[in-house]
C-alpha cells in the first residue's frame, strides 16, 4: 500500500519534506534545549547571553534526590494515578457495558450526561471541591488526588470502553446466552477479554491526564506532603535564587520517558482513545 | 435496619447465573429490568458528586459573602459586582481571543501536517516525533517557554544574532507579545493532539474513492479539499470541540509563565476564578463567576457537543 502511494505523481515531495521536517525540528529542538538545561550547572542557565555549549554537570540530578524528597513526589504521583485508574475502571466498565449492550429508557441521556462532565472547567468546580475535601478532612492527602483524578477521567474512560464494546458482534453474546450464562458472567468472561486493548488505551490516556493535572493538585496539595511531580515542578524555586531550571528539566524528562514508552506501545489505538471513540483509527 | 442478608442487592447481583427457584422468578425478572440501571448507577452517582454537588454549592455560595468568618447572605450583590467588573470581562475576552487564535492555528497546522504525512512511507515515525511535545507535563512545557522566551532570553538572543532586532524583546511588558507566547506554547504542545486524530481519519477513509479520483486525473490537493475534507468534517468537529474545552480552561501556562500580566492582559477565566478565590479569599465572588461559567458550559454542551458526537458516530 505504501509503495502504491509513493508512486503518486505530480506531488511536490520537496515541499512535503520541508513542512514535515520543519515541524519536527520545531517539536524537538526546544526539548533538546531543555535537556541540555538539565545537564548543566545552575550558573550557566540564566546568563547575560545564553550559553549554547555548556559544561556537562549532574548537579541537578543530585539536587532532586538529595535536596528534595523527589522519591516521595514520585511515589505520590504513582499512587494517586494508579489508584484513580483503578477507581475509573471499576466504575466505567459496568457503566460502559450498560450503555452499549442494553436498550432502556434514558440511556442516551445518561450517556451524554457522563460525556458532558468532561466539559466542566476545573476552575468552575475548584472552589466547592476545595471546601468538600476540607470538610472531609482530605486536603493535602493523596486520597483526595486519587478521587479527583478518577472523577476527571471517568467520562473519557467510560466512553472509550463503550466504543470498544459496541464493536463486539452480538452473536458472541447470544451464543453465551443460549448456554445459560448470566449478564455479568458474559461481561466478565467474554466482553472484558475481547476489549482488553480498549481498556488499556483508556487507562493510558487516563494516566496521561492524571499526570498532567495541575489546578486541583495545586489547590488540594498545599504542602509537599501530597505534591505530585506536576505541582512539585512549579515549586522548584530556591527563594531568592529564583527558579531552579535544571532540576525542573530533569524531573520533566523523568516523567516524560515512561509516558513516551507507553504511548508508543499503544500508538495504534491513540486516535480512537483521544476522541473518546468517535474516530476509529 | 436488620434486614435479612438475602435482601441486599449485592447478593442478588452476585448469583444471577445460577438457576433460581420458582419463587424467585418474578424478582429476578424485575432485577433484570433494573440491571442496566444498576450497572451505570455507580458511575453516575460518582459524577453527580463532583458536578451536581459543587454546582449547587457554588450557586448557594454565590449569594453570600464568604471570606474567613461565617457566610453572610448578600443577595445578588456578587453578580452585580461581577457584571460591572472589567477584570471579569477582560478575562472572558482574553480566554476567547487567545483560545480562538490558538485553536485556528492548531487546526490549520495539524491539517497541513496530516495531509502531507498520511501518504508518507514514514508516517509512523512522523507520528512519534510530533507526539513528543504533547507528552510533557503542561507545567514542564510552561517552564520551557518561560526559559526560552523570558528568563533565558534565548529567543531574543537568536534574533539579535540574525540581526532582526537590536536589543532584548520586552515580552513581559507587552500584552500582545505575552498573549502570543501563551498561544505559541499551546500550539506547540497540542497541535499533535489534532494531528494524530486527523491522520487516523485520513488513513481510515475509503481508498477506492481516492483511487477513482486519481484515475480521473484529480490532483492530491483537489482530492483533499473535495473528498477527504468533507468526509472528515464530523471528526474535525469532535476533535476541535475537545480541544476547545481544554483551551478555554487554560490555567497552567498562565500560572507559570505570565501570572495573568501585564495588567491582566493574559488573565484567563480560570485564572480569574483562582485569583479571586484562592489569593484574595473572596470565595462568594469566585463562586458567582463559576456559576456564570457553568451556565455557559451547559448551554454550549447542549447546543454543540451533543450534535457533534452523534454525527461523528453515524
Amino acid at each position: 500500500m505504501a509503495a502504491k502511494r509513493k508512486k503518486s505523481r505530480g506531488e511536490n515531495l520537496v515541499l512535503r519534506y520541508l513542512i514535515l521536517c520543519g515541524w519536527a525540528l520545531f517539536c524537538v529542538v526546544p526539548v533538546l534545549w531543555f535537556l541540555s538545561i538539565g545537564l548543566r550547572p545552575r550558573t550557566e542557565i540564566i546568563t547575560p547571553t545564553p550559553i549554547y555549549f555548556p559544561t556537562f554537570s549532574l548537579d541537578a540530578w543530585h539536587m532532586i534526590w538529595e535536596d528534595w524528597p523527589m522519591g516521595k513526589y514520585l511515589r505520590n504521583s504513582v499512587a494517586a494515578i494508579f489508584g484513580s485508574v483503578i477507581i475509573d475502571l471499576i466504575l466505567a466498565i459496568p457503566a460502559a457495558y450498560s450503555l452499549s449492550r442494553f436498550q432502556y429508557r434514558g440511556r442516551e441521556d445518561i450517556g451524554f450526561y457522563i460525556l458532558s462532565t468532561r466539559m466542566m472547567a476545573p476552575a468552575i468546580v475548584a472552589v466547592p471541591i476545595f471546601f468538600l475535601f476540607r470538610n472531609l478532612g482530605l486536603l493535602d492527602t493523596i486520597w483526595a488526588l486519587m478521587l479527583i483524578y478518577a472523577a476527571i477521567n471517568l467520562s473519557f474512560v467510560t466512553w472509550i470502553i463503550r466504543s470498544y464494546m459496541l464493536d463486539i458482534p452480538k452473536e458472541l453474546e447470544d451464543a453465551a446466552k443460549t448456554d445459560g450464562a448470566g449478564e455479568l458472567r458474559i461481561l466478565w468472561e467474554i466482553i472484558i477479554p475481547a476489549i482488553l486493548p480498549g481498556i488499556i488505551t483508556a487507562s493510558v490516556i487516563a494516566m496521561i491526564f492524571a499526570i498532567n493535572e495541575f489546578l486541583f493538585t495545586l489547590l488540594i496539595a498545599s504542602t509537599p506532603n501530597a505534591y505530585t511531580m506536576s505541582v512539585a515542578l512549579a515549586n522548584f524555586t530556591g527563594g531568592s535564587d529564583g527558579i531552579i531550571y535544571n532540576a525542573i528539566a530533569l524531573v520533566a524528562f523523568l516523567a516524560f520517558l515512561p509516558v513516551f514508552v507507553v504511548v508508543v506501545a499503544i500508538q495504534k489505538h491513540l486516535s480512537r482513545g483521544l476522541t473518546m471513540g468517535a474516530v476509529k483509527g | 435496619m436488620s434486614n435479612s442478608p438475602l435482601s441486599g442487592a449485592g447478593m442478588a447481583q452476585a448469583v444471577p447465573a445460577r438457576p433460581a427457584p420458582r419463587s424467585f422468578k418474578r424478582r429476578s425478572k424485575r432485577l433484570k429490568a433494573a440491571l442496566p440501571y444498576l450497572l451505570v448507577a455507580p458511575a453516575v452517582i460518582y459524577l453527580l458528586m463532583i458536578t451536581l454537588y459543587p454546582g449547587v454549592y457554588a450557586i448557594i455560595q454565590s449569594f453570600h459573602e464568604v471570606k474567613f468568618g461565617p457566610w453572610k447572605p448578600v443577595g445578588f450583590a456578587n453578580y452585580q459586582k461581577l457584571f460591572g467588573d472589567y477584570q471579569f470581562w477582560g478575562a472572558l475576552w482574553n480566554t476567547l481571543v487567545m483560545g480562538s487564535i490558538a485553536l485556528v492555528l492548531q487546526c490549520v497546522i495539524a491539517l497541513a501536517l496530516a495531509f502531507h504525512a498520511y501518504r508518507d512511507p514514514w508516517v509512523k515515525g512522523w507520528r512519534i516525533i510530533f507526539l513528543v511535545p504533547m507528552l510533557f507535563m503542561p507545567s514542564a512545557v510552561a517552564f520551557i517557554f518561560k526559559l526560552v522566551f523570558l528568563d533565558g532570553r534565548i529567543f531574543s538572543d537568536i534574533l539579535i544574532r540574525i540581526g532582526l532586532i537590536d536589543a532584548n524583546l520586552a515580552i513581559q511588558s507587552s500584552t500582545w507579545m505575552s498573549r502570543a507566547l501563551l498561544i505559541l506554547a499551546d500550539v506547540w504542545q497540542w497541535t499533535p493532539f489534532l494531528f494524530i486524530i486527523f491522520v487516523a481519519a485520513l488513513q481510515g477513509q475509503d481508498e477506492e474513492v481516492e483511487e477513482a479520483a486519481r484515475l480521473d486525473g484529480a490532483s492530491w490537493p483537489a482530492i483533499f479539499f473535495n473528498i477527504s475534507l468533507p468526509m472528515m468534517k464530523p471528526v474535525i468537529a469532535v476533535a476541535l470541540i475537545l480541544r476547545a474545552i481544554d483551551i478555554t480552561t487554560m490555567f497552567t501556562n498562565v500560572f507559570i509563565v505570565t501570572k495573568g500580566g501585564p495588567a491582566f492582559g493574559t488573565e484567563t477565566i480560570s485564572y480569574f476564578i483562582y485569583r479571586t478565590g484562592f489569593k484574595f479569599f473572596n470565595f462568594g465572588y469566585a463562586s458567582a463567576a463559576s456559576v456564570i461559567m457553568l451556565i455557559l458550559t451547559i448551554v454550549i454542551a447542549q447546543m454543540v457537543v451533543k450534535r457533534a458526537f452523534v454525527s461523528a458516530r453515524s
